[in-house]
C-alpha cells in the first residue's frame, strides 16, 4: 500500500551501500528515494531490500532513462517496466529528468542538456502528456546540471520550466545543486533560476555535492553539500515554505551517520523557516 | 538548426574519438564565462566514455585484475566504440563482451579471456535473476517413496552452466581471495561451473563430467528413474546410490526446483 509523505518529510536517496544500516537503525528518515532503473530486474538484492524498506518508509521514484527530450520514439518498453516497478513499490511520486539520454541510434546514458526553444517545448510537453497517461499521474521533472547550452535558445531554462508547467500538466523537482552548478558554469544568477519558477509546482527538492574546479563545476554527488548551496536552499525555503526534500549520494559514500547528519541540518533550516513563518503570520 | 539535427550532431560527437567538435556544430552551442564550448563539450565526452568503461570494471573485476588497468581499458575502449550501448540500462551494456572479446583477441589469446568474461557475466545474471524458493530436504523427505521414480526437478531460474576449459575458476577464485593468477591453462577434462543465487547471494559449484551430466538429463526433463538408468551404464548395480547421493547434494545446495508441467 503507498504511504503518504509527511509534508514536508526529509528523505535520503537509497543505495546499496545503505541497505543495511537502514534496516538495522530504522533511521529518522521520512522518506526514500529510489533510481527507478536499478530496481527494474527480476530479482535479487535490490528488489529485496525495496520491499523490506518500503515497509517501513514512504518511497517515491526517480529515474535517469525516460529521455522525455530525445530523438527517438518514447520506449514503451522502459515505461512498462517503469509501471511495473511502480505497481510494486507503490511510490507517493515518480520523477525523471528535462534532458535527452538517448540519441538516434545508441543510449548515451547522461542527462543532456537541451535548446530552450518553442520546438523544443512542443515536443517534449507533447511527450509528457503521453507518459502521464500511460502512468496515470503527474510526471515530476528535475532541472538537470548543464556544461554548455544551446545558442538558439528562445527562453532561459528558469522560462522554459515555467511554461512545460503550464503546457503539459508537469510539476518539478528542484535540483538546488544542479541550478548552482549551472548558474557557475553559464554565469547566471541562481537566484534569479530559482525566484522565476511557480512555486506551486514545486514538488520535490534535491540538494548533493559537487565538484569545484574553480572555472568550472561539475555535479558529481560524490561531496558533501557545500555551503554556498546550502545557502541557495535555506533562501530556497524562505521563498517556497518548506518543501519536500532529498538528501543524493552517488560516489564515495561517506558513513551512514554522515549523511543523516546533512539531513537533519536540511530538515533543521525547514523547521527554522516554518518557525519564522508562524512568527510571522 | 532543428533539434533533432542538433541532437544527431551532439550523438555523433559523444561517440567520436575525436574530442574535438566539428566547428560547424560548435556554432550552435555557447560557453560560460570561464567554461568555453570545447571545455564544456569535453565534460561530456569524457563522461560518457567514463560511465560505460566503469560499468564494465564493475562487470569484469576478475578480468581487470588479471590483465591489469591498461590492458582492460584499451579492450574496453574499442568495445564502447564497437558495441555503443542499446539498452536503457547501464546494468545491460557489458552482455556482449565475451562475445567481442572473442573477435576482439587473436584466438589463442582470446579462449581463457573469453571463458574468465562468460564466468563473470554469468554470476550478474544469477545475481538479479528472479526469485524461487529452492526444493528443500524436508520437502523431499515428506514425498512417499512411490512417488520418487517419476519425480522430476529442474535448475532455480537463477542458475547458470558455464562450461570451463581452462582453469578459471581457480583463476576467479585466486581473485576473490586476492592472490596472484596462477598461470593460466587448459584443464584435462571440461568441467561445468554451476552458479545460482541463494537468498541474496550468489553461490557456485564446480561439477565434473558426469555429474554435469547427470544434472542436466534432469533439467531437460528426465525423471529419477530415467537418471538412475543413466547411470546404471558407468555403475551398474551402484548407480541408484550414486543418484540419491548427488540429488542430496544437489538439494542441500539449494539449486533445484520440482518441475511443474
Amino acid at each position: 500500500m503507498q504511504k503518504n509523505l509527511p509534508r514536508p518529510g526529509y528523505g535520503l536517496g537509497l543505495r546499496s551501500e545503505y541497505y543495511q544500516p537502514i534496516l538495522e537503525q530504522s533511521p529518522a528518515v521520512d522518506w526514500f528515494e529510489i533510481i527507478s532503473e536499478n530496481y527494474m530486474v527480476e530479482g535479487g538484492k535490490a528488489l529485496f531490500y525495496l520491499e523490506a524498506i518500503a515497509e517501513q518508509y514512504p518511497v517515491v521514484m526517480h529515474g535517469v532513462s525516460l529521455s522525455i527530450g530525445g530523438p527517438h520514439g518514447l520506449d514503451i518498453e522502459y515505461l512498462r517496466q517503469l509501471k511495473k516497478l511502480a505497481e510494486r513499490a507503490q511510490p507517493v511520486w515518480i520523477s525523471d529528468h528535462l534532458c535527452w539520454s538517448r540519441g538516434n541510434a545508441h543510449q548515451l546514458h547522461d542527462l543532456l542538456p537541451l535548446p530552450y526553444t518553442e520546438e523544443s517545448l512542443h515536443y517534449i510537453a507533447g511527450r509528457v502528456r503521453q507518459v502521464q497517461d500511460f502512468l496515470g499521474r503527474p510526471l515530476i521533472l528535475e532541472n538537470v546540471s548543464s556544461y554548455v547550452r544551446s545558442s538558439a535558445d528562445e527562453f532561459t531554462e528558469w522560462a522554459f520550466l515555467d511554461a512545460l508547467t503550464q503546457l503539459s500538466g508537469c510539476e518539478l523537482l528542484l535540483d538546488v545543486n544542479n541550478v548552482y552548478v549551472s548558474a557557475r558554469n553559464h554565469g547566471f544568477d541562481p537566484w534569479e533560476f530559482i525566484s522565476s519558477l511557480p512555486a506551486e509546482k514545486i514538488r520535490q527538492l534535491h540538494l548533493a555535492g559537487h565538484s569545484d574546479y574553480g572555472d568550472y563545476v561539475i555535479d558529481t554527488h560524490d561531496q558533501p553539500i557545500s555551503d554556498p548551496v546550502w545557502a541557495l536552499y535555506q533562501k530556497t525555503l524562505e521563498r517556497l515554505g518548506p518543501v519536500a526534500t532529498l538528501i543524493e549520494r552517488d560516489d564515495h559514500y561517506p558513513p551512514f551517520e554522515t549523511l543523516m547528519a546533512e539531513l537533519i541540518k536540511a530538515r533543521q533550516l525547514g523547521q527554522q523557516v516554518v518557525e519564522r513563518k508562524s512568527l510571522c503570520a | 538548426m532543428r533539434l533533432n539535427e542538433w541532437q544527431l550532431a551532439f550523438e555523433n560527437y559523444l561517440l567520436s574519438d575525436a574530442v574535438e567538435a566539428p566547428s560547424s556544430w560548435v556554432t550552435s552551442l555557447q560557453g560560460g564565462p570561464t567554461l568555453d564550448v570545447s571545455g564544456g563539450l569535453a565534460i561530456y565526452h569524457n563522461a560518457y566514455r567514463g560511465r560505460l568503461l566503469e560499468a564494465l570494471r564493475g562487470d569484469y573485476p576478475a578480468l581487470v585484475y588479471w590483465v591489469g588497468d591498461a590492458e582492460f581499458e584499451q579492450w574496453a575502449v574499442a568495445y564502447i566504440r564497437q558495441c555503443p550501448s542499446a539498452h536503457f540500462s547501464l546494468r545491460w551494456f557489458g552482455a556482449g563482451f565475451a562475445g567481442f572479446l572473442s573477435g576482439y583477441l587473436d584466438q589463442q589469446q582470446a579462449a581463457p579471456l573469453v571463458e574468465m568474461a562468460t564466468l563473470e557475466w554469468a554470476f550478474t545474471l544469477a545475481f538479479d535473476a528472479p526469485s524461487r524458493q529452492p526444493l528443500t530436504c524436508e520437502e523431499m523427505t515428506a514425498l512417499p517413496a512411490s512417488a520418487w521414480p517419476d519425480l522430476q526437478v529442474e535448475l532455480v531460474p537463477s542458475a547458470q552452466w558455464v562450461e570451463c576449459r581452462f582453469n578459471t575458476l581457480m583463476l576467479w577464485q585466486a581473485y576473490k581471495a586476492g592472490e596472484s593468477f596462477v598461470p593460466s591453462e587448459r584443464i584435462e577434462a571440461m568441467e561445468v561451473c554451476l552458479i545460482w543465487r541463494s537468498g541474496q547471494v550468489c553461490q557456485y559449484r564446480s561439477l565434473g563430467v558426469e555429474e554435469a551430466s547427470a544434472l542436466q538429463g534432469m533439467n531437460r526433463g528426465w525423471s529419477f528413474a530415467q537418471l538412475c538408468s543413466a547411470l546404471e551404464v558407468t555403475h551398474e548395480e551402484g548407480a541408484a546410490l550414486q543418484a540419491v547421493t548427488w540429488f542430496k547434494d544437489w538439494l542441500s545446495l539449494g539449486f533445484l526446483n520440482r518441475r511443474t508441467l
